[in-house]
C-alpha cells in the first residue's frame, strides 16, 4: 500500500513534468502543423543558460530562469522565422519542415556540446528539500514540478480564452485557413506560438537541472514525451496535452506496481499503440473538432 | 649442371624477392579506433580518443615504431549502435587498410567480431564490460575488467560486509544485462538474497519508480549496475528518497562526481584502478594533464596503454619477421607472448580467454573524494 501511494504521487509529479512539455509543444503543432522535433535541444539550450547563469555567472535562480526563457524564446522564434516560414512561403510539402525539424534538432544539440562541453552540468549552489507526508516523500523540486504546471497551464488557459490572440490561437487551432480568411494575421499568431510554447520549456527544463543536472542529450526525452502526450491527449487540445500527459506519467509510474521495470521505457509506446488503435484522434481531439 | 645452378639461382631469387615483399615495411602503421564520439556516451569517446592521441602522439615523437609512424584513425559508433560499428570497421578496412583496431561499448564490439575474424583484425577493446563478448574472436582482447568480474568483486565485499539482502539496478543495456546475469547466481552462491531488480534505460532522467520499489523492499544495500553518469543520479535519487543503506557500483567518473554531489558519499565502487605508480604511470598522467587539463580517467588509461600494446606486438611481430603487418597475426602474437607492460603499474597478461588479468580495486568515496580501499582477487 505505502509502495502504490509512492508511485501515485510519482505519478502524479512525472505527469505534470510531461504535461507542461506537451503543452508547449503542443500549441506550437496544434496552431502551425509543425511539427517541431527541435522543441527537444530548445529544452535543452534553456537548461544550460540557467546553468550557466547560475553556476558560473552567479546569478539568483529566478534569474537564470528568465534568461533561460529568453533564449527559448529567441530560439523558438528564430525556427520559426527562419526555417519554417521560408518552407511554408514555398507551400513546401509537410515532410519538409519535418525534416528541417530533424535537422536543427541536430545542429542545436551539437552546438550545445561545443560551447558548453558534453559533460553534465549541475548546479551545485541549489540544495533539493525532503519532505515526509507519512510514507510518502517528495522533494522540493517534485513540488515546483507540480506548481508550475498548475500556473502555467491555468495562465495559459486564461489567455486563450480571454484574450484576443488567444481566441485568434484557438481560431488558428481549429482551422489555420479560415483563420487566414476571416483577417487573423497566422504569421503573427505563429511567432506567438512559438514564443509561447518555447517558454514553456524553460521552467522545465530549468527543474530538471536543478534535479538531475542537464545533458546535451536531454532534450530528446522531453520532445518525445510532449509528443507522445499531445498525441495521447488529441492534437489541438491544451487540456488533452495535459491528460495525456498525466496518462504517461501514470503507467510510467504506478504501472510499474506489478509490471517489471525493464518495461518502463516500452510503456509510452503501449499507451501510444492503444490510443491510436482505439481512438486515433486522441483522447480530446474529437472534441477538439465539434 | 648448368641447368640445376641456373634452376638453383632462380629459386634463389624468386624466395629472396618473395621474402623480401613480406618483409616490406608499410609507410605507415594505421590504427582504427570505433568509439562512441556522439551520442549520449560521446563522454567516453572523448576520453577514449584523448588516450589514444597521447599515446600516439608519444610513439611518433619517440621515431614511431622502428622508425615508422604511427596514426590513429576514428570512427563513431553512435555510442553503441552495433550497425555503426560494423560500418566503421568496413570504412576503416576498405580505406585505411588498418590491421588494428579499438573497439568500445559492448554491441559494437560483438558486431564487428565476425569481421574482425574474417578479415583477420586486431580488435582492442578497453571500454566494452559485458561478458558475452569472451570468446567470440581469437582476433579480439581486451584490457578491461568485464562488468561481471567488476560486480562479483562488488558483491563479495558486501558478503564479507555481513550484508544479504541486495536491491539491484541495472541498465537495461548488454552490459547491465550480463552483470545480473553472472551477479545473481555467485551472489546466491554466497547465501545472500536479491530482493529487488529494477532496471533503467542508459541516460534515462526518471527513476523514482525504481528507486521507490528498491526502497520498499527493505534492502540491507544498494548494488547499481550503472556507467557513468548514472550511479551519480542513482546515489543522488537513493538518498533524496530516504535510502541510507551502504551502496554499492562498478563505476565513479568525474560525471557521476558532478551529478551526484555530496548524495556520493560513503559510495563503494570496484573498478580497474588508475593512480600512478611508477614512472611511465607518473608521465601519463603528467602529460595527460598538462594536454587536456584534467586528470586521466582508466578509461583514457587503457586505450592510453592500448595503443602502446598494438605498438608492441607490431614489435614484436617485425621482429619475427615476414609478413608481419596483419591483423591476426598481431593477434597470434598478443597469444603466443601475453605480457605487456601496463600504465598501471608493472605487466598485464592477457589469459586464454583474452581477457588481461588485472586485480580489482575497491574504493570509498569519503570527504568527496575517492579514497582506495583495497585491492580484491577473484577466483
Amino acid at each position: 500500500m505505502d509502495l502504490a501511494l509512492q508511485l501515485l504521487v510519482n505519478g502524479v509529479i512525472t505527469g505534470s513534468h510531461y504535461a507542461l512539455l506537451g503543452v508547449g509543444f503542443g500549441i506550437i503543432f496544434a496552431t502551425t502543423r509543425i511539427v517541431h522535433f527541435a522543441y527537444g535541444p530548445i529544452f535543452t539550450v534553456a537548461a544550460y543558460m540557467a546553468w550557466y547563469s547560475a553556476a558560473m555567472l552567479g546569478l539568483p535562480i529566478p534569474v537564470a530562469l528568465l534568461i533561460a526563457i529568453l533564449a527559448a524564446v529567441l530560439l523558438g522564434v528564430g525556427s520559426y522565422v527562419l526555417l519554417y516560414e521560408p518552407f511554408e512561403k514555398r507551400q513546401a510539402p509537410h515532410l519538409v519542415p519535418l525534416i528541417a525539424s530533424l535537422g536543427l534538432y541536430i545542429v542545436l544539440e551539437n552546438l550545445v556540446g561545443i560551447i558548453f562541453g558534453s559533460g553534465v552540468r549541475v548546479v551545485r549552489e541549489f540544495t533539493n528539500g525532503i519532505h515526509f507526508m507519512g510514507p510518502v516523500f517528495f522533494t522540493t523540486i517534485h513540488i515546483w514540478q507540480v506548481v508550475v504546471l498548475v500556473v502555467l497551464g491555468g495562465a495559459l488557459a486564461v489567455f486563450l480564452r480571454w484574450t484576443s490572440y488567444g481566441k485568434a490561437v484557438l481560431a488558428m487551432t481549429d482551422n489555420p485557413e479560415m483563420a487566414r480568411i476571416i483577417g487573423i494575421d497566422t504569421r503573427k499568431v505563429a511567432i506567438l506560438v512559438f514564443a509561447i510554447g518555447s517558454a514553456i520549456s524553460a521552467p522545465s527544463a530549468v527543474l530538471i537541472l536543478l534535479k538531475d543536472g542537464a545533458t546535451t542529450h536531454m532534450g530528446f526525452l522531453a520532445v518525445f514525451m510532449a509528443f507522445v502526450a499531445v498525441i495521447v491527449g488529441g492534437i489541438g487540445s491544451i487540456k488533452g496535452a495535459v491528460i495525456g500527459g498525466f496518462a504517461l506519467g501514470m503507467v510510467e509510474s504506478l504501472g510499474m506496481l506489478r509490471i517489471p521495470t525493464e518495461w518502463q521505457s516500452s510503456i509510452a509506446f503501449m499507451l501510444l499503440f492503444l490510443v491510436v488503435l482505439l481512438r486515433p484522434q486522441g483522447l480530446f481531439g474529437a472534441a477538439m473538432r465539434r | 649442371m648448368r641447368r640445376e645452378l641456373l634452376g638453383l639461382a632462380a629459386a634463389s631469387l624468386v624466395a629472396f624477392a618473395a621474402a623480401d615483399s613480406r618483409a616490406e615495411d608499410p609507410e605507415k602503421f594505421t590504427i582504427g579506433a570505433i568509439l562512441a564520439m556522439s551520442g549520449s556516451g560521446d563522454w567516453y569517446g572523448k576520453v577514449m580518443s584523448a588516450g589514444i592521441e597521447l599515446a600516439v602522439e608519444e610513439i611518433n615523437a619517440e621515431g614511431g615504431i622502428d622508425g615508422i609512424p604511427l596514426e590513429a584513425v576514428f570512427e563513431d559508433h553512435k555510442s553503441g549502435i552495433a550497425r555503426e560499428g560494423v560500418n566503421a570497421i568496413n570504412r576503416l578496412i576498405n580505406m585505411h587498410d588498418v590491421q588494428a583496431v579499438f573497439s568500445s561499448f559492448s554491441p559494437p564490439t560483438i558486431a564487428i567480431a565476425p569481421i574482425a575474424d574474417e578479415q583477420g583484425i586486431l580488435v582492442v577493446n578497453g571500454g566494452g564490460v559485458s561478458t558475452a563478448m569472451v570468446g567470440i574472436s581469437d582476433n579480439l582482447f581486451h584490457n578491461r575488467s568485464l562488468a561481471s568480474d567488476l560486480g562479483r568483486a562488488a558483491v563479495a565485499f558486501a558478503d564479507e560486509e555481513g550484508w544479504s539482502r541486495m536491491a539491484q539496478i541495472a541498465w537495461r543495456t548488454d552490459a547491465g544485462e550480463s552483470i545480473i546475469s553472472e551477479v545473481e547466481p555467485y551472489w546466491e552462491e554466497l547465501g545472500g538474497e536479491v530482493v529487488a531488480t529494477e532496471w533503467m534505460d542508459q541516460g534515462a532522467t526518471n527513476i523514482d519508480t525504481q528507486i521507490a520499489k528498491m526502497r520498499t523492499a527493505n534492502p540491507d544495500f544498494l548494488a547499481l549496475w550503472l556507467f557513468s553518469p548514472d550511479p551519480g543520479m542513482a546515489m543522488r535519487r537513493a538518498r533524496e528518497f530516504g535510502i541510507d543503506v551502504p551502496v554499492v557500483g562498478v563505476e565513479y567518473t568525474a560525471d557521476v562526481a558532478e551529478i551526484g554531489g555530496d548524495h556520493m558519499e560513503g559510495y563503494y565502487y570496484t573498478s580497474d584502478y588508475f593512480t600512478p605508480t611508477d614512472d611511465w604511470s607518473q608521465r601519463f598522467q603528467e602529460a595527460y594533464r598538462e594536454r587536456y587539463g584534467e586528470d586521466p580517467e582508466f578509461y583514457a588509461a587503457n586505450y592510453y596503454e592500448g595503443v602502446y600494446l598494438i605498438a608492441e606486438a607490431i614489435r614484436r611481430a617485425r621482429a619475427e619477421g615476414g609478413d608481419y603487418y596483419d591483423g591476426a597475426n598481431l593477434a597470434r602474437i598478443i597469444r603466443e607472448q601475453p605480457t605487456y607492460p601496463s600504465v598501471y603499474g608493472g605487466e598485464m597478461t592477457f589469459q586464454d580467454n583474452g581477457v588481461a588479468q588485472k586485480r580489482v580495486a575497491l574504493f570509498q568515496i569519503q570527504d568527496g573524494e575517492s579514497e582506495f580501499q583495497r585491492y580484491l582477487d577473484l577466483e
